[in-house]
């Protein structure tokens, strides 16, 4: 047996495993559309996205129509690209600093898209320049936070052109600790409405996603994913080490400029279309580890399937439990996520051997 | 040929490696000796390019090592690091996999080559995490070897911190003579290594290095002999020279033989 039938098996393995997933994710699809307060059976379901894209398809009411296309879809996608680019950059973190329990809130994206959020709500009233930016003023604001804050926590882990991994985390540390005192300030002089406008948008929201917010979503989002994507050879090097992979010739330091900014574009784009949402980014990459080994050719494109599977499923619980109201689904996640992440804990020593 | 000239690296301005010249030729193992703290592992990331220095230029080839990419660099050099450590399950075959991030072409037979050579074959399906300190470095020396193994037009260089330092014996020993091996691919070899029987018995060029300074560099026989390691180590050392039939076997004199000669003297 040469390492050539070796690899094309572990090819083929790899490839089956995506495929599943990609299936999985077409049923989620379907399934999350055809539940909530006014169930549409499947059959509809594929009947009206067929009629949608012009094929052939069978008999739908109006009203199925509108509320699958208007409503359900663009909150399934969303969902969707969320959970898949909060997984991927769960990650693609995760394999930059050679730690698996990193999440991408750590380095301070969410904590700043969470602070520029909060000003908007608060103050947006009594700025109107901001008028100017409609409706994705407060995602544009959002990411904005979570760029910045990114950058400082680079910055201040940055010395002689390199960047130093545990600086970082408690760069990451700090500056979380500020946002959260500087939230906390703003939140002080907020009105009751503007309150609760952020108290749910902190809880992590899919509720009122609509075309545009997917649109603005795919714009920000598809660029930095086909980029970490790209990276998977470069991260199994950084996985041996930082000097390990400068060794085998890989240009670390421009890996990482693209890892931390992608995952700062993508990580903060979904907080500002959905509030945070924790946990994601945490768990799917280990599920995937545990289930399939550590090579990034694969760890990476699985974390983004089923992170979309996961955040589509905790979308349906979200707003099926408690029907006719919904439930935040970041509350979803970390009630599901929280206790993994203690088990993870308590088994960490054997996961890593 | 790998070229250091004049090297100077300080860390928090204190010294480390200091006015450190030398030079590696293709086809020569050429071993790094001297006590701990000597600087041995500081010069060595120093050549490897991994830690630049204040003053001094190190060259592969006729060319600095500022005009490289890495990658070309990765090209010219490989480097086995002392302990290299995974935090994700990785498979064997998956680490030593990674010495073809280089390369451009390689033929399909490589990595089984390789891998037999240095025994990981029959590795290949494990964790990496699951193995034992010897095994781990069994398979870090075929990752690195990898990257240089299919022959080149122009000379190549592998440098080793301490290779055969989790190892027994009979490894230690299959170790160097894959290094004898590798050689002979117009390769020069520089390796830091502990065991002064070793060195004595595979290198073709020793380099004694004390306190950051390189004392004494030459032919193996020329520099291993008991005046220049007892400089060195500060520690009476008894060579005895072997020929075709035994191996060279350099001897540290324990305490209790020091004190009963002072006592007899």
């Amino acid at each position: 047996m040469s390492t050539l039938t070796l690899t094309y098996q572990k090819d083929k393995k790899q490839l089956m495993v995506l495929g599943v997933l990609t299936l999985s994710l077409v049923g989620v699809l379907i399934l999350s559309l055809s539940m909530g307060a006014f169930p549409i059976s499947s059959s509809k379901v594929i009947f009206v996205i067929f009629d949608a894209i012009g094929l052939p398809t069978g008999e739908f009411t109006y009203q199925e129509s509108k509320v699958l296309l208007g409503i359900r879809l663009p909150r399934v996608l969303l969902a969707m690209i969320v959970g898949g680019g909060l997984g991927l950059s769960g990650a693609a973190l995760q394999g930059l600093f050679r730690n698996p329990l990193v999440e991408p809130g750590l380095i301070g994206v969410s904590s700043g898209g969470a602070l520029f959020a909060v000003i908007f709500i608060v103050f947006g009233s009594s700025l109107p320049f901001l008028s100017y930016f409609g409706a994705v003023g407060l995602p544009f604001f959002a990411f904005l936070g979570g760029l910045l804050n990114t950058f400082l926590v680079y910055k201040l882990a940055s010395q002689s052109g390199k960047t130093d991994i545990s600086l970082l985390i408690l760069a990451g540390v700090a500056l979380n600790a500020l946002s959260g005192a500087l939230i906390g300030l703003v939140i002080f002089y907020a009105d009751d409405a503007a309150l609760r406008n952020f108290t749910f948008w902190s809880l992590g929201d899919v509720g009122g996603a609509n075309w545009q917010k997917v649109g603005v979503c795919f714009l920000f989002v598809l660029g930095p994913i086909g980029l970490i994507l790209s990276q998977y050879r470069q991260l199994n090097a950084l996985a041996i080490g930082e000097n390990e992979a400068f060794h085998m010739g890989v240009n670390v330091q421009v890996v990482k400029y693209i890892l931390l900014f992608s995952s700062a574009l993508i990580v903060g784009t979904a907080v500002s279309l959905t509030g945070t949402i924790g946990f994601v980014g945490l768990i799917v990459p280990h599920l995937i580890r545990l289930l399939y080994g550590a090579d990034h050719k694969l760890v990476l494109p699985a974390s983004f399937l089923l992170g979309a599977i996961l955040l589509s499923l905790a979308d349906i619980l979200a707003r099926t439990l408690v029907v006719p109201a919904e439930l935040p689904i970041g509350i979803i996640t970390a009630i599901l996520g929280a206790p993994f992440f203690i088990w993870l804990i308590i088994n960490f020593k054997k996961i890593r051997s | 040929m790998l070229q250091a000239h004049d090297i100077h690296f300080c860390i928090q301005n204190r010294p480390i490696v200091d006015k450190a010249s030398m030079i590696l030729k293709p086809g020569e193992l050429t071993v790094i000796l001297g006590p701990n703290g000597a600087g041995k592992s500081s010069l060595f990331k120093v050549l490897s390019g991994e830690q630049s220095c204040k003053h001094g230029k190190v060259s592969y080839n006729g060319r600095s090592l500022g005009q490289f990419k890495n990658r070309q660099l990765a090209q010219v050099r490989s480097v086995m690091p002392q302990h290299s450590s995974l935090t994700f399950p990785f498979s064997v075959l998956e680490v030593v996999e990674l010495g073809l991030l280089s390369l451009r072409k390689y033929s399909s037979e490589l990595l089984q080559e390789v891998m037999e050579q240095t025994h990981t074959w029959e590795l290949r399906d494990s964790l990496y995490g699951n193995l034992s300190g010897g095994e781990k470095q069994r398979v870090q020396l075929a990752r690195v070897l990898t990257q240089i193994w299919e022959k080149k037009p122009f000379p190549r260089y592998l440098l080793l911190d301490e290779p055969t330092s989790s190892m027994d014996i009979a490894l230690q020993h299959h170790v160097l003579s894959i290094i004898q091996k590798i050689k002979e691919r117009n390769i020069g070899v520089l390796a830091i290594l502990h065991d002064l029987n070793l060195a004595a018995n595979y290198a073709d060029q020793v380099i004694l290095m004390k306190k950051g300074h390189i004392l004494f560099q030459g032919n193996t026989q020329e520099v291993m002999n008991a005046d220049k390691l007892m400089q060195v180590f500060d520690h009476p050392i008894e060579v005895y020279h072997g020929d075709d039939q035994r191996p060279t076997i350099i001897q540290s004199v324990p305490f209790k033989n020091i004190n009963n000669q002072i006592k007899q003297a």
